[in-house]
């Protein structure tokens, strides 16, 4: 049996990634670039990531390893941790993660990444209503399994139809799916004209 | 709201002082910096340290030279700057000053 193998250039070091290992490796790089989001230099801080992971893999590669796998990845990118934004000014009160009011924001309908479970959309429509997420969220499972699936085009449709909320610095962090499926939508919707026009998102 | 949820921003924002403070002695690359914290309050991880240097750099407190190692490629190794020596002393004298403060109340 051959293993393939990609080859990756991580900053200053070149490494052997199999298959898995790729995909989670590229996995946390978009994560950390869609992280690093209104960051003024993200080319520095993803290229500093990129050697850490490349010295954490080689540490843990065996004598006669040539090719990572996750079994070196995934504690590699562990010990590293996801892309945390530097507190920036005031320290805002760490407030719990999903459903809290905000009175100072402007009331808006939007889906809501950070803390998200799927895109977004049941973080947005609690802080919108001023509802519990949990709530909202076993109303929506119920919904989903009362309905035969029909929810699904719903939540599609609202996916699609509702603005993403600006990201908040120190904000909860942004799972990989919300992650994923907020670019994917974002995407979207420039290319079906969806977004309103004239609404810069900082 | 719990003591911990109010306690991490407060760690969150001496992270960058005691950064300086670390960066201050000597220069250092980031495994240095992450060895001092581990095992404190402040422990903490690459993910976090790389986005707060590079802000610190941007705002002229610390800059990095790279340095060849024996083992792998160049490191990226930190120091102060003036600006960087000065915002630190002053942080610090701040800081003493808020925990005499802090002690003199409540009694």
């Amino acid at each position: 049996m051959q293993r393939i193998a990609t080859t990756v250039r991580l900053n200053r070091s070149v490494l052997q990634f199999d298959d898995a290992a790729n995909a989670r490796l590229e996995q946390y790089l978009a994560e950390s670039t869609s992280l690093l989001e209104g960051d003024p230099d993200p080319q520095e801080i993803l290229a500093d990531l990129e050697q850490a992971v490349a010295d954490q893999c080689t540490r843990r590669l065996r004598p006669e390893q040539t090719v990572v796998t996750l079994a070196e990845l995934a504690p590699a990118l562990e010990e590293i941790g996801s892309v945390q934004a530097p507190g920036n000014g005031p320290v805002s009160p760490a407030t719990p993660r999903e459903a809290t009011p905000r009175e100072a924001t402007p009331r808006s309908l939007q889906q809501v990444s950070q803390g998200a479970v799927i895109s977004g959309v049941c973080l947005g429509l609690a802080r919108y209503f001023r509802l519990d997420v949990t709530l909202l969220r076993v109303i929506s499972a119920l919904l989903l399994l009362g309905t035969g699936g029909a929810m699904v085009l719903v939540y599609l449709g609202l996916m699609l139809l509702m603005p993403y909320a600006p990201l908040e610095p120190g904000g909860a962090p942004i799972r990989w799916l919300p992650g994923k499926s907020r670019v994917f939508m974002e995407f979207l919707r420039v290319k079906l004209g969806v977004d309103r026009p004239g609404k810069i998102v900082a | 709201m719990t003591a911990e949820s109010k306690l991490a921003p407060i760690r969150k924002g001496l992270l960058e002082f005691l950064v300086l403070k670390i960066v201050g002695v000597k220069s250092v690359y980031v495994p240095d910096i992450l060895r001092q914290l581990a095992g404190t309050e402040f422990s903490t991880q690459e993910g976090t340290l790389y986005p707060l240097l590079s802000k610190l750099r941007r705002e002229d407190l610390v800059q990095y030279e790279w340095k060849e190692s024996d083992a792998g490629p160049p490191r990226k190794y930190y120091r102060l700057t003036d600006t960087g020596r000065a915002q630190l002393a002053a942080l610090d004298e701040y800081w003493n000053l808020i925990n005499r403060t802090i002690a003199n109340f409540g009694h």
